[in-house]
């Protein structure tokens, strides 16, 4: 098992910088996840750390050792792919097969025909130990025979993860493994994927767009944007305690509600931003109210999202309600939507996350001149 | 009642849309083969007078004479020395192209041109650089004798080897090869100038099928630990080309059995020293066409129909089903 040091990443394809220095330390037997819109630079950064990618500049440590220069088969890494990446022509047994016999056999070994004949039975039946294990652990027994054209997509994703936890690598790399799922199976698989994590103890390393996935899988979340690591936090704290409005923004679903507000003291007005995560928006209650006017309801169940307007904004605001206490409201009446001092995250005017210090400043001066 | 006279409107209507592809089938494909089938066991010649119905004695005669017997010989040898290696330099080239950073085009342009370029025109400069006495391939190696390290590598008596032992040595001593006009070299050397003249095309096909195998499998092979290029190419390179080389192959057995025009070219009048090149195409030619034995020709061109039907049959029902994976 394996810690993972990267330091200092640079990464340009031609003229369009990818990585711009970007730093992570993953602790042996955690579970990141590198989450960011499309074209941020996780999937480069995870291929980089696998090695199939080279970095322009910067050092990327397995277990302490400088694998930087080392070549991708001999990092010692498993990896899954997005497109699952099976060999089409192999059964699922020999799928997963490929990584022991690479590793284990010599190349003579490997020859066909001859080489099943020249393996020793020992070798061979510690690589069928091995395939059984892991297809009990994923409940794919049953497919052993059948080639990846003859498997559903949910299965073939399990087969790709039968491969790579087949050997017992550093660390296990995954790059969107669940996107080409359907929205059922993607929500069992992410919990049986976290139970693999807890069962095997091992470092992952999970690259996705679904902040979702993120947060409900990763020990730690690296949010990443335009090559850079905006915030590398626990979940809890990435949405409790965003580092910036970009941060706050890209995580939670709706979207965290900004409402730029401008401190006018005698000499100068100061331009602040106040984040209101939307569950956290209280009709006709808390501290600070907003005429609201309600431009759509989508009733969900549980809860019925509203989006509504604000006199003289042109954006949109997310609140979530209780089905009953919404139940008066219609399209276009408007009402009251308040928040207190405690459930807000304060930004600067370049979306910097102000200190408790100062966002304390921020509300004693707004009370006394309230 | 009524469904049932729809039904038959239907079929009526289907098949008056199909007639005309039907048709164009029998005239252009089926009858030709059957009437060819039909001449094979007559003594039809064109302007002939009188037909007479003869049997199997074209067959007969073809199973028999000793012209046949060299016709199959130098058939079978061309196609089984020139399909492996036209199917193999195109591979290899195809390999190589697609690894080269620059000058992919270039490189394919040069192995591509032999396939474009007229292979009548090309024989002609075929033979000036294979003639015994004036061609450039005998004047370099008997340049070769002459100098002392060309001959001591290539003879090996350097290595302490009797110069005379091996081929190059014997050659310098007692002369080089007449090469198109050697009975022990015209159909190895017709193979060269196929092979030289088909791999291009087969190039094309492998880059071809080369450009479809997924970057991610390769990927994915470099974390399993295949990290030779060997390994590689047989984890994935070769059984997903396995479609492409099943066309390759097919299509070059095919192409091999019909080579006529470099026999025609270079050896218009006898099928090569001692009918050694005397290859199926150019005794259908020669029966049919040239002396007027048109059951003769129909009957040999049965049998070559007979080879390519066995070759796509093999294709289609043996090994296409094995190397589509999907």
């Amino acid at each position: 098992m394996g810690s993972i040091h990267l330091k200092n990443i640079f990464k340009s394809f031609g003229p369009t910088r990818v990585l711009k220095n970007v730093s992570l330390e993953i602790n042996d037997g955690e579970f990141t996840a590198l989450v960011g819109p499309s074209g941020c630079g996780k999937s480069t950064l995870l291929r980089i750390l696998a090695g199939l990618e080279d970095l322009d500049n910067g050092t990327v440590s397995i277990d302490g050792r400088d694998v930087s220069g080392v070549r991708a088969s001999d990092r010692n890494l498993s990896m899954v792919f997005q497109s699952y990446a099976l060999y089409p022509h192999l059964t699922v047994r020999e799928n997963i097969a490929v990584p022991l016999r690479m590793r284990q056999l010599n190349p003579s070994q490997r020859l066909p025909l001859i080489g099943s004949m020249i393996t020793p039975a020992t070798a061979k039946k510690e690589i069928t130990d091995k395939i059984n294990t892991a297809t009990d652990m994923l409940d794919i027994g049953h497919l052993l025979d059948r080639k990846p054209g003859q498997l559903s997509g949910g299965q073939r994703q399990r087969v790709a993860l039968g491969r790579a936890l087949v050997r017992d690598p550093e660390a296990f790399l995954l790059d969107e493994p669940l996107s080409n799922l359907d929205a059922k199976l993607r929500v069992q698989t992410r919990a049986e994927i976290t139970q693999l994590h807890r069962q095997l103890d091992a470092t992952f390393v999970y690259v996705t767009h679904d902040q979702v996935e993120a947060m409900t899988m990763a020990d730690r979340i690296a949010v990443m944007m335009d090559g850079e690591i905006l915030q590398y936090d626990t979940p809890e704290n990435i949405y409790s305690k965003p580092a910036s409005i970009h941060v706050a923004e890209f995580i939670g679903s709706p979207k965290i509600n900004i409402f730029p507000v401008e401190l006018i003291s005698p000499d100068q007005g100061t331009r602040f931003q106040i984040g209101v995560r939307p569950e956290y928006l209280k009709q006709k209650n808390g501290k600070f109210r907003l005429k609201a006017v309600i431009s759509h309801l989508e009733n969900l169940g549980p809860e019925i999202q509203v989006q509504f307007t604000l006199p003289g904004i042109d954006t949109l605001f997310h609140t979530r309600l209780d089905p009953k206490s919404a139940g008066s409201l219609t399209i276009g009446s408007t009402t009251q939507f308040g928040f207190d001092e405690v459930d807000c995250h304060l930004f600067n005017d370049r979306g910097v996350r102000l200190s408790p210090h100062k966002t304390r400043q921020f509300f004693k001066t707004l009370n006394d001149s309230t | 009642m009524t469904a049932a006279l729809n039904h038959q409107r239907q079929t009526l209507s289907a098949w008056i849309m199909l007639s005309p592809a039907l048709i164009l089938m029998m005239v252009i494909l089926i009858l030709p083969i059957l009437i060819a089938f039909g001449l094979s066991f007559t003594d039809y010649g064109l302007g002939v007078k009188s037909v007479d119905f003869v049997g199997l004695e074209n067959y007969e005669r073809i199973f028999t004479r000793s012209t046949f017997k060299k016709m199959f010989t130098a058939t079978v040898l061309y196609v089984i020395v020139v399909v492996p290696f036209s199917v193999g330099l195109g591979l290899g080239a195809a390999l190589l192209i697609q690894s080269v950073r620059r000058g992919r085009e270039f490189y394919k342009t040069i192995y591509f041109l032999p396939v474009m370029a007229s292979l009548l025109a090309m024989a002609i400069v075929w033979e000036f650089m294979l003639h015994p006495t004036i061609g450039v391939l005998n004047e370099t190696l008997q340049g070769g004798c002459d100098s002392a390290i060309i001959h001591g590598l290539l003879t090996g008596s350097w290595f302490g080897a009797d110069p005379l032992a091996s081929w190059y040595g014997d050659q310098c001593a007692n002369g080089f090869p007449l090469w198109l006009g050697d009975r022990d070299y015209a159909l190895w050397t017709i193979c060269f100038i196929g092979i030289w003249q088909s791999f291009g095309f087969n190039m094309v096909l492998y880059l071809a099928g080369l450009t479809s195998v997924p970057r991610d499998l390769y990927h994915a092979a470099e974390m399993d630990g295949a990290s030779s290029a060997w390994e590689r190419f047989r984890l994935i390179t070769w059984p997903m080309l396995g479609p492409t080389t099943v066309f390759v192959v097919t299509i070059t057995v095919i192409r091999s059995f019909q080579v006529f025009d470099t026999v025609e070219a270079i050896f218009p009048d006898s099928g090569g020293p001692g009918k050694t090149a005397y290859v199926m195409m150019f005794a259908i030619y020669e029966k049919g066409i040239k002396q007027n034995l048109l059951g003769t020709g129909a009957a040999i061109t049965v049998i070559f129909l007979m080879f390519v039907i066995v070759v796509t049959l093999i294709q289609r029902w043996f090994i296409d089903r094995k190397t589509h994976y999907t």
